[in-house]
């Protein structure tokens, strides 16, 4: 029996395992474990399922080495594999530079390994070229903190304090099916007498949970944020005293939502005036409000504009700081929160360290034991670093780890030609992904279970997954790959196998930056149910609660910045007359390359959501097919015929290869953040080809 | 003259209203650096669109002011309000104010916007050529400011006396309706005089306008429609004695004030005595340039193709793309979609498009009049597409209907007729056995119904252990047990307007997304309402 936490996403619900023998083997089974406070025992049957990753059929348990001519793959040593891609990446060092090898990592590794993977990229291989798709997940959330608040935590609060808070605004988020559990706190709010506001152009089982709806189109959060401040300011609601003493920047944001009265918002929202009016009375008359932002509001050309303008609110109203209320971002990918903390980000050191900070640099390096000037700059950031791939000046070799790029990167088909354009490509993975179907070498590596790693949970609470059971013979832990890989190319810094190892040097390197690690130990995390950063030192309790007396800026205060509505990269016209959004079911995790391989999980494949308003202007009906299309590529699915989306605006989920074929790749130009969640598509029936002749 | 691509050098912008702001927002983020901004009131830029809501009471002044004096100062924008300009040296290419300063320009925008229109009557304007202290024109925060501070005094001493104030809006047009509905609710005894056959006449149809007279009525506010005001009598003792407006139909309205909102003219005199060219407005050309190569116009003051706007998006539009023209971009403007939303409480109106012109130009007409629960919603479809739209006292799908009208959205034939009626009731439903109850773990009604009590779900099933969302469902199917589900899966969605049948949570009949529940409970909910399951 050990005590852990699900494999998915970033509310890392606690469960026990326990290894059970049965009939055709040993199995995994999961049990609820009522003590820890996030999900209190229950689960998503993403998680009462998880035990089925173990000892799948498609594991992949050997390396496999890919010969050019024929395009086989084919079973290889451990040492063969690595030896080929250390000499390989040695020639291609030397032949185009230190930059010419990039790595990609995930917002799924642990800590431990999304800090190795940094230092190995910034260490061993002497490259700015590492990113991860965390960029394409929370970025945008992760800057509008950092320009607001100074820090980046999810949550600056546990997530049961949604329960006590008088309203909730949750603004794209769609948790209740992406984040089960999670929804057992709002239906406590609600029980209390607390209400909650949905702001998303479908009505989910979230929406279901709401006191008032609001469907904007898609694309068109930033403007509700600003019509609500309008009417706020205008009916004196906003908390003087607090802006006085607390934010700085105010006045500015004050003018710029005159311009944004309730009409005006109206025509480009699609939010009737009189429903932004009601939900702007509530929003006065409440003593505690909390804004929760997700994908919905994030991924998007403005995504990190939509997210300061929700700030402004909660700021304005007084919130952040104030108990039970204030701003926080609801984080997607398991270890999201400190994926991005780590040194896996371009732009980043351990500790959410600016790289092209001096201080931050000698800080670093003195903990590597290396010399601050031998650190390379920022890199490109993950989809300019996927676009830059096999071109002239960009990268030549790419190394992945817990990332299905092929079937996650906006404008996909572009993406994996990029890949293809490769002289190596090398993917670490527990199973054939649809991207590790596209690499030279495929190196197979321990998952959830099979080792320990810490996780930062959408509550900036670290915790640590317990190591279950034995991995099958023939993987390796991503930490062995790494360490492998810098033995080979020379590297003399330290690369330890084992977790809590590494933990410890990434404690240190965290030591005094902004998700300050250095008083978390393993022990503690077990003893005390996770322990939220910053924690500077053994005796420090962690921080639960963020800026109850100060912000985390040079000055201590919240800086309220000016930002305005452009609104979508790509807007509707006559060859493509609706929006196209995208998003999650409850059954599927990201890519699908570990759900869709769990039998108890049926796999309902794609699907296109739709009105019946439309679905009878282009004469379909629930389950034909339709065809979509963008200017960047085509699918085809069933469709999905209901009243609950708008009718000016379709949905396709993204676990499936297509989706991102037709996504956008505009950037948001602060989080470089791509437009997953809105851009302009065609939707027609799919007509059989003898039907279509007749015709 | 210099080439169209050489920079606008010194821009002088007479006017500091919506345009002229918008516009210096524009030019400044563009670079443009040499601006200097005179403008004829003494207030920082403010939004002229709110100024009922000051009167109501809902705003103050600072929450419509849209840019500080410091913010213009910071950019480097010399901004000089209270200038009022004498006149125009085209030749020489200055702004003459009237204190004698002249202000050289290399480009000037006039950005004058309109005046209002005083109407023919006896006694409205004093000999020395203001207007009488009882009547109040409503264009700057100037005339709000005043008649607001009018009605303050004249409801205090009412109260005091025991006594009511009463008040005529002359001109039923979109600001009238406000204005009246401000005074309304600030207590004030309100009547409106509209001179033509119903109200909105330039925007709405007699049925529509007839209907929204009936509603006005019902919020106490009588109209008379067909009635010009001809003449003014004031009372001659004390401030508080009433006055008489006669109407041309004999009859005269007591009152303690007037407010003229009989329309708007464009302010075009100082463009006209500099000898540009002047229609109705300033005749511009694409780039917004006049009969002078040098002066541009925007805003209300400006006339092109034949058309003067009055709306500020309209306005808007104009000082980004003339913003755009004079940082060196080719743009041309060719006209803006207007959506006129009146800004009333209690009081639901929109205007899409230009409704007579589209009829004219051939468009077909759908529309749904209900004078009994005081509603009149009119589509003008043409070439599949609505061009024109008008709505009175039901906005239900304002936000759909918007966006299909600015985006040119092709529809099929049903859907002018689908937006316009309502959705079928929601009918009771039944779970059938394969329908999905607890989506988090993937249980159907079947699976419930065959467990005997709450734990044994837990434990076979797993429903209830995610999101809880499905314990209200459980908990019916688990009472109701023993009556067995009618067989089959669900069938599909039925077409628009009509809900789909129910089958699982994830699958509730709902509203149109225009058409939410306040709260949840107001609508039907399956899992929730005694008696949807059997």
């Amino acid at each position: 029996m050990t005590d852990t936490h699900c494999p998915y996403c970033s509310l890392q619900c606690g469960m026990t395992l326990a290894p059970r023998r049965a009939r055709g083997g040993a199995v995994l089974e999961v049990r609820a474990r009522p003590d820890f406070p996030v999900n209190e025992g229950a689960l998503c049957r993403k998680g009462w399922t998880a035990g089925g990753l173990r000892g799948h059929r498609e594991r992949l348990t050997t390396p496999l080495v890919r010969d050019r001519t024929t395009g086989e793959l084919s079973a290889v040593g451990w040492e063969e594999a690595l030896d080929l891609v250390a000499e390989r990446i040695t020639e291609l060092r030397t032949a185009s530079g230190d930059d010419s090898v990039a790595v990609f990592g995930g917002g799924g590794l642990t800590n431990e390994k999304a800090y190795l993977l940094g230092k190995f990229a910034r260490v061993a291989l002497g490259t700015s070229q590492i990113d991860y798709n965390g960029r394409w997940c929370m970025s945008s959330a992760a800057s509008a903190g950092n320009q607001a608040f100074g820090v980046d935590r999810g949550l600056p609060f546990p997530l049961s304090d949604v329960e006590r808070a008088d309203v909730v605004v949750l603004v794209g988020s769609n948790l209740a099916e992406t984040m089960p559990p999670a929804a057992r706190h709002l239906d406590r709010l609600r029980e209390r007498g607390g209400r909650l506001v949905v702001i998303d152009p479908r009505l989910t089982p979230t929406g279901e949970r709401a006191d008032h709806l609001l469907q904007p189109v898609p694309g068109t959060d930033l403007p509700v944020a600003l019509g609500l401040l309008h009417l706020l300011d205008a009916a004196g609601a906003l908390d003087e005293d607090y802006l006085a003493e607390r934010t700085t920047g105010f006045d500015d944001v004050r003018r710029s939502v005159a311009g944004w009265w309730p009409e005006r918002v109206e025509r480009v929202s699609g939010i009737a005036a009189e429903d932004l009016r009601e939900v702007a009375a509530l929003l006065a008359d409440s003593e505690r409000v909390m804004v929760l932002t997700a994908r919905g509001a994030e991924q998007h050309s403005q995504g990190t504009a939509t997210v300061l303008a929700w700030i402004n609110l909660a700021l304005g109203l007084g919130m952040c700081g104030k108990p039970y209320a204030g701003y926080g971002c609801l984080t997607g990918q398991g270890n999201g929160q400190g994926g991005r903390e780590h040194g896996q980000k371009s732009d980043q050191l351990p500790g959410y360290r600016m790289i092209d900070d001096p201080a931050a640099r000698a800080h670093v390096a003195g903990v590597w034991g290396v010399d601050p000037d031998s650190l390379p700059g920022p890199g490109r950031s993950a989809y300019e670093l996927l676009d830059a791939l096999g071109t002239d000046g960009g990268p030549r070799a790419l190394l992945v780890h817990g990332s299905n790029i092929v079937v996650s990167a906006p404008h996909a088909t572009q993406v994996a030609e990029r890949l293809e354009s490769l002289d190596l490509l090398v993917v670490a993975d527990i199973v054939m992904s649809e991207t590790a179907a596209l690499a030279d070498v495929v190196l197979p590596v321990t998952q959830w279970a099979e080792e320990s790693g810490t996780m930062t949970n959408l509550e900036g609470r670290v915790i640590l997954r317990e190591q279950a059971v034995a991995p099958p013979d023939g993987v390796r832990s991503d930490l062995d790959v790494i360490a492998g890989l810098a033995t080979r190319l020379g590297c003399r810094a330290s690369f330890p196998l084992d977790p809590e190892e590494v933990f410890a040097e990434l404690a240190l390197a965290s030591a005094g930056g902004r998700a300050d690690y250095a008083g978390i130990t393993y022990d503690r995390i077990r003893a005390e149910q996770g322990v939220f950063w910053p924690c500077p030192d053994r005796d420090h309790p962690g921080t639960p609660r963020l800026f109850a007396d100060a912000f985390a800026t040079a000055d201590g205060r919240a800086r309220a910045l000016v930002v305005d509505h452009a609104g979508a990269a790509e807007q509707p016209d006559a060859d493509y007359p609706v929006h196209l959004t995208t998003g999650r079911v409850l059954a599927q995790y990201q890519s699908g390359a570990q759900t869709r391989r769990i039998t108890d999980l049926r796999d309902e494949g794609i699907f296109v959501e739709l009105h019946p308003m439309l679905a009878g202007r282009i004469g379909v009906r629930d389950g034909e097919q339709v065809e979509v299309s963008t200017r960047r590529g085509a699918l085809t699915a069933p469709a999905r015929v209901v009243p609950t989306i708008r009718p000016d605006t379709i949905f396709v989920p993204f676990h499936w290869v297509g989706a991102n074929r037709l996504t956008n790749d505009a950037l948001d130009p602060m989080s470089r953040m791509p437009e997953f969640k809105v851009c302009a598509a065609a939707v027609t029936r799919a007509v059989p080809a003898q039907r279509a002749r007749v015709r | 003259m210099s080439a169209p691509t050489a920079g606008p050098g010194r821009v002088v912008v007479v006017g500091s209203g919506m345009a002229a702001n918008r516009l210096v927002e524009s030019l400044v983020s563009r670079g443009v650096d040499d601006i200097t901004v005179l403008g004829g009131e003494r207030y920082a830029p403010y939004n002229r669109i709110l100024l009922s809501a000051v009167l109501e009471g809902t705003h103050s002044v600072d929450a419509i002011t849209l840019r500080t004096p410091q913010w213009y100062a910071e950019r480097g924008v010399d901004l000089r309000l209270d200038a009022r300009v004498d006149r125009l040296e085209v030749a020489e290419r200055c702004v003459v104010l009237v204190d004698g300063n002249a202000v050289p320009y290399d480009t000037l925008v006039l950005a004058t916007g309109s005046l209002p229109t005083l109407p023919p009557i006896r006694g409205l304007v004093r000999l020395d050529g203001r207007l009488h202290d009882r009547l109040h024109s409503f264009r700057h925060l100037d005339d709000c400011l005043r008649l607001s501070a009018d009605v303050a005094g004249r409801l205090a001493r009412a109260e005091a006396t025991g006594g009511d104030v009463r008040a005529v809006v002359v001109g039923g047009g979109l600001l009238g309706l406000q204005v009246a509905r401000a005074l309304s609710i600030r207590g004030v005894l309100t009547e409106i005089v509209e001179g033509s056959e119903h109200l909105l006449r330039s925007h709405v149809g007699a049925p529509a306008g007839k209907i929204l007279a009936r509603n006005l009525d019902r919020l106490d506010t009588p109209v008379y429609t067909g009635a010009r005001a001809v003449s003014f009598t004031d009372g001659t003792e004390s401030p508080d004695e009433r006055c008489g407006l006669r109407l041309d139909n004999g009859h005269t309205l007591e009152t303690d004030l007037v407010v003229i909102t009989a329309g708007v003219r464009p302010s075009v005199s100082l463009g006209r005595r500099a000898g540009l060219e002047v229609r109705r407005g300033l005749v511009v050309d694409d780039t917004l340039t006049t009969s002078d190569p040098a002066v541009r116009a925007i805003g209300d003051c400006a006339e092109h193709d034949g058309r003067t706007s009055g709306f500020v998006p309209a306005a808007w539009e104009q000082a980004e793309l003339l913003a755009a023209r004079l940082a060196g971009e080719d743009v041309r403007y060719d006209g803006s979609r207007v959506v006129a939303r009146l800004r009333a409480t209690d009081l639901d109106v929109a205007v899409l498009g230009e409704h007579e012109r589209e009829v004219a130009a051939g468009g077909e007409v759908v529309e749904i009049a209900n004078p009994i629960a005081g509603t009149h919603r009119r589509l003008v479809v043409r070439e599949d597409r609505i061009v024109a739209a008008t709505m009175v006292g039901d906005l239900s799908r304002i936000g759909l209907i918007t966006q299909l009208f600015d985006r040119r959205t092709v529809l099929a034939p049903h859907e002018p007729g689908d937006l316009l009626l309502g959705d079928a009731p929601v009918r009771p439903v039944v779970l059938t056995d394969e329908a999905e109850v607890c989506a988090c773990a993937g249980v159907t009604a079947g699976r419930i119904r065959a467990c005997s009590s709450l734990e044994t779900v837990r434990e076979t099933t797993r429903a209830t252990t995610g999101c809880g969302g499905c314990a209200p469902t459980v908990r019916q199917l688990l009472a109701q047990r023993g009556t067995p589900g009618p067989p089959g899966p669900t069938a599909p969605p039925g077409p628009a307007g009509t809900a789909a049948p129910v089958g699982s949570a994830r699958q509730r009949p709902r509203e149109s997304p225009e058409e939410r529940p306040e709260r949840p409970e107001s609508t039907e909910r399956p899992d929730s309402t005694e008696g949807n399951l059997r």
